[in-house]
């Protein structure tokens, strides 16, 4: 629920200053609504999907996400699919307990036994070598594995504590205080090997809707807010003592087409009227008149930074509502759209984009289960998505979403050609990285240039709010791994 | 009809009511669009999951089991007031009940009394001086009141009470300062249509011939207000106040997501959002069995209020 520009506005009439507010060590941070209620996210708190700094991984997701050693120093491909690990050493848990090879095999078994491992691992898949090496091998070939790592569920717990109420990790902080749909509070772990964390606390604040966090921020109650939507960062910029912090884009809003659909949605089986629809839409506009500062003008579906300087391979479609209308003129269409992240403005626009070119678009209102539902059964022509990237495979989304064997039931409306799936299989099975992002950009060219099955429309950046004492926010395109350890609350 | 006989007869209405919503809530559930292992899945990562494992894991949730054996299985659990675990967080549904409603019974009766502490008072000086300048601006505030969306004006009293003044926590829990906002919110627009309709019942009983005889006989006007007048017009009141606090439990839902306020209606919405069917249906019966509970206590209340309801009474017979 959002309120209009106009309150915000508001607040910035008559709030008291709070620079006579004594020093603090404690930082609060306001987010969203609490998930670690979750059946599949108990087992993970503080780790996912609030990553509160309080497990490490063995290698985590750089800003260029890269990937970068954390409790492994390094790591070698042994065999055709399996990886060795070699873990840092010296390295202890926040209750004094060493860090060995057998609490990382326990933190993946106890994954791969709950369900909230992504499908890579199986108890026979982990082997303790000796105390600070391990072999990994994947349930299928997977040469994409530690860049898959990254992700927040895979930080190590120590395999005596509780991770669903208590976890022990080797983390900045450790918990002292969760109580479910109101905060999460977390305190400096004075063992931890590196810098220390700056505050002493850090609470997080469940608060689910945006417009509470931006009027809690004002108020002073909490010190910084993550995902502020458009009007309210462009409202809170005005006012003194805050500030906006935008990362570099994490996420890109794609269109997607139903490639295969049938009957009543098989227009777009034809790739010039999908080109035509992509010629149609004013992609700039969009980024310049409707998203603005929280987004940018991409042409991959990943954000670019994911491939490196390949990206440059994928060109995206230019803009041309002649050739768009002459192709699409008299045609409708249906459009779904991701109600968890697709916001009403950037679906009108597009909207608005298409009935320039003289195409009528019916846009359906749809809950989660109902938009999932029509994605599943291939009810739709053209779907509007954000997927977000938190993790280091350039080809995570391609596999997932466009590749013939992904193995989700949407691909069966959505998978792109045998030549488009080379190149992802090409991608995933690359020995390096460079390879890798090469192929990937390859298949995204592909599917982008050539086949025309998904318009990137915008990259889309996370945008957090915060007061001017805040200091040493360094924003994190994923914010799964965003990290809150170098942030104080100066006098 | 005798009171006993009255009675027997209400309460199996009042069954027959609960099995029917139990049939219907269930039937809708299972009816709607979506799969909640898919969207099980799908709030694990945020990204689909594959065909397999949704397949699993609606094999192991039942779902692909015929309806009448679902159906059957869970109305005789629910008669033993057990409801079956939620999908999204694994807990027993009671147990869910049991965590988020008396944050939203705190919510909803502190909010109900303060509504009628305001209303009434508020119908009883403007019923009293009808037509005056206070009378104009009651309805006004009170027209405003019932206008304005319960989560707008959550906004306004946060900007006021929290930015401005810095009186009051902006959201959250853990002290009574922590109700304050979202119960004012939920009571003004309580006590906005209360006062309404309080004062037009008064002015149509002000308007009886037993007021003119009660002020013929030199009773005072706040005596008459409060003694004769008031009481006869607290009985649409009752049935008004009754439906209320149902409709204040729905408005909850908004004032909860706005206020960070841990209840039931959040946790409702969400539970519908992601098809959790055990939660939804065991929810959708608590809520029937409350508002029938209350309907038959506001039957009851009548009966005691209203002379003429009761069984043997002249009004009662040509009834």
């Amino acid at each position: 629920m959002r309120l209009p520009l106009l309150l915000v506005v508001l607040v910035g009439c008559g709030s008291a200053g709070s620079d006579s507010t004594p020093e603090r060590r404690t930082l609060v941070v306001a987010y969203g609504a609490d998930e670690f209620p979750l059946t599949l996210n108990r087992e993970r708190l503080g780790r996912y999907p609030l990553n509160a700094g309080i497990c490490e991984p063995l290698v985590r997701l750089g800003t260029d996400f890269g990937v970068v050693p954390v409790l492994a120093t390094r790591w070698e491909r042994r065999a055709r699919n399996e990886v060795r690990f070699f873990l840092r050493p010296g390295v202890t848990f926040s209750d004094g307990a060493p860090l060995d090879a057998r609490a990382v095999k326990a933190t993946l078994a106890h994954a791969v036994r709950t369900r909230i491992d992504y499908g890579f691992l199986a108890d026979s898949s982990i082997r303790v070598v000796d105390d600070t090496t391990l072999d990994l091998r994947p349930l299928r070939v997977n040469h994409r594995l530690v860049d898959q790592l990254v992700h927040p569920t895979y930080g190590i717990f120590e395999p005596n504590s509780d991770p669903a109420h208590r976890p022990v990790c080797t983390g900045p902080f450790m918990l002292a205080d969760y109580v479910a749909h109101d905060h999460l509070t977390v305190v400096r772990n004075d063992r931890y090997r590196g810098m220390r964390a700056r505050s002493d606390t850090v609470i997080f604040r469940f608060i689910p809707d945006e417009t509470t966090r931006t009027l809690a921020l004002r108020a002073h109650e909490v010190d910084a807010i993550v995902d502020v939507g458009r009007s309210n960062a462009s409202a809170l910029a005005r006012l003194p003592g805050l500030r906006i912090v935008t990362a570099s884009p994490g996420a890109v809003l794609v269109l997607y087409m139903n490639l295969n659909g049938a009957a009543a949605h098989d227009q777009l089986r034809d790739v010039r009227l999908r080109r035509a629809v992509a010629m149609a839409i004013d992609r700039r506009g969009l980024v310049e008149h409707v998203l603005g500062r929280s987004a940018a003008l991409v042409a991959t579906v990943n954000p670019p930074s994911v491939l490196g300087a390949h990206a440059a391979l994928v060109h995206g479609v230019a803009y041309d509502p002649a050739a768009a209308t002459r192709a699409l003129h008299g045609r409708t269409l249906t459009l779904i759209a991701n109600p968890g992240s697709v916001d009403r403005a950037t679906i009108e626009y597009v909207q608005a984009q298409l009935a320039r070119a003289g195409v009528r678009v019916a846009v359906e209102q749809l809950d989660v289960a109902e938009y999932e539902s029509r994605l599943n059964s291939g009810a739709f022509d053209l779907d509007l998505e954000l997927p977000s990237q938190n993790d280091a495979n350039p080809a995570f989304l391609l596999a997932l979403r466009w590749h013939s064997k992904a193995g989700t039931r949407s691909a069966a409306f959505t998978h792109a050609s045998t030549d488009f799936d080379a190149l992802v299989e090409r991608a995933l099975a690359a020995m390096t990285d460079d390879e890798a992002r090469r192929a990937a950009a390859e298949a995204m060219h592909q599917l982008v240039d050539v086949e025309v099955g998904a318009i990137p429309l915008a990259g889309i950046s996370r945008v957090y709010a915060m007061s001017d004492r805040v200091r040493g926010f360094v924003p994190h395109p994923s914010r799964l791994n965003q990290d809150w350890s170098t942030v104080w609350l100066a006098q | 009809m005798t009171e006993s006989g009255w009675l027997v007869r209400r309460i199996a209405g009042a069954g027959v009511v609960w099995l029917l919503v139990s049939f219907l809530s269930f039937s809708l559930g299972t009816l709607a669009p979506g799969n909640p292992a898919q969207i099980m899945l799908l709030r694990r990562t945020g990204e689909q999951p594959a065909e397999i494992e949704v397949h699993r894991l609606r094999h192991e949730m039942g779902l692909d089991r015929p309806f009448v054996e679902r159906y059957a299985r869970w109305v005789t659990a629910a008669a033993h007031a057990d409801f079956g675990r939620s999908y999204r967080t694994g807990r027993p549904v009671l147990a869910e009940l049991r965590t988020h409603l008396p944050a939203t019974l705190a919510l909803a009766v502190t909010a109900f009394v303060v509504g009628l502490t305001i209303a009434i008072p508020l119908a009883l000086v403007s019923a009293a001086s009808q037509d005056t300048v206070f009378d104009h601006g009651a309805r006004l505030v009170a027209l405003a009141g019932v206008s304005m969306p319960s989560y707008l004006l959550g906004y306004v009293l946060i900007l006021v009470f929290a930015v401005m003044l810095g009186v009051l926590p902006v959201s959250g829990t853990g002290s009574l300062r922590h109700l304050v906002l979202p119960a004012l919110t939920l009571a003004l627009g309580s006590a906005a249509s209360v006062s309404r309709l309080l004062r037009a019942s008064l002015l149509d009983e002000l308007g009886a011939d037993y007021v003119r005889t009660a002020r013929a006989k030199g009773l005072s006007g706040l005596r008459v207000l409060t003694r004769h007048a008031l009481r006869n017009a607290l009985n649409p009141l009752v049935t008004v106040s009754a439906l209320r606090f149902g409709r204040l439990l729905g408005e909850a839902v908004i004032v909860e997501t706005v206020f960070a306020w841990p209840g039931v209606g959040r946790w409702m919405v969400e539970s519908i959002y992601d098809r959790d069917y055990p939660a939804i249906q065991g929810f959708v019966l608590y809520i029937a069995t409350v508002f029938i509970l209350i309907n038959v206590a506001v039957d009851l209340s009548y009966r005691a209020l209203d002379p003429r309801v009761r069984p043997g009474s002249p009004a009662a017979s040509r009834g």
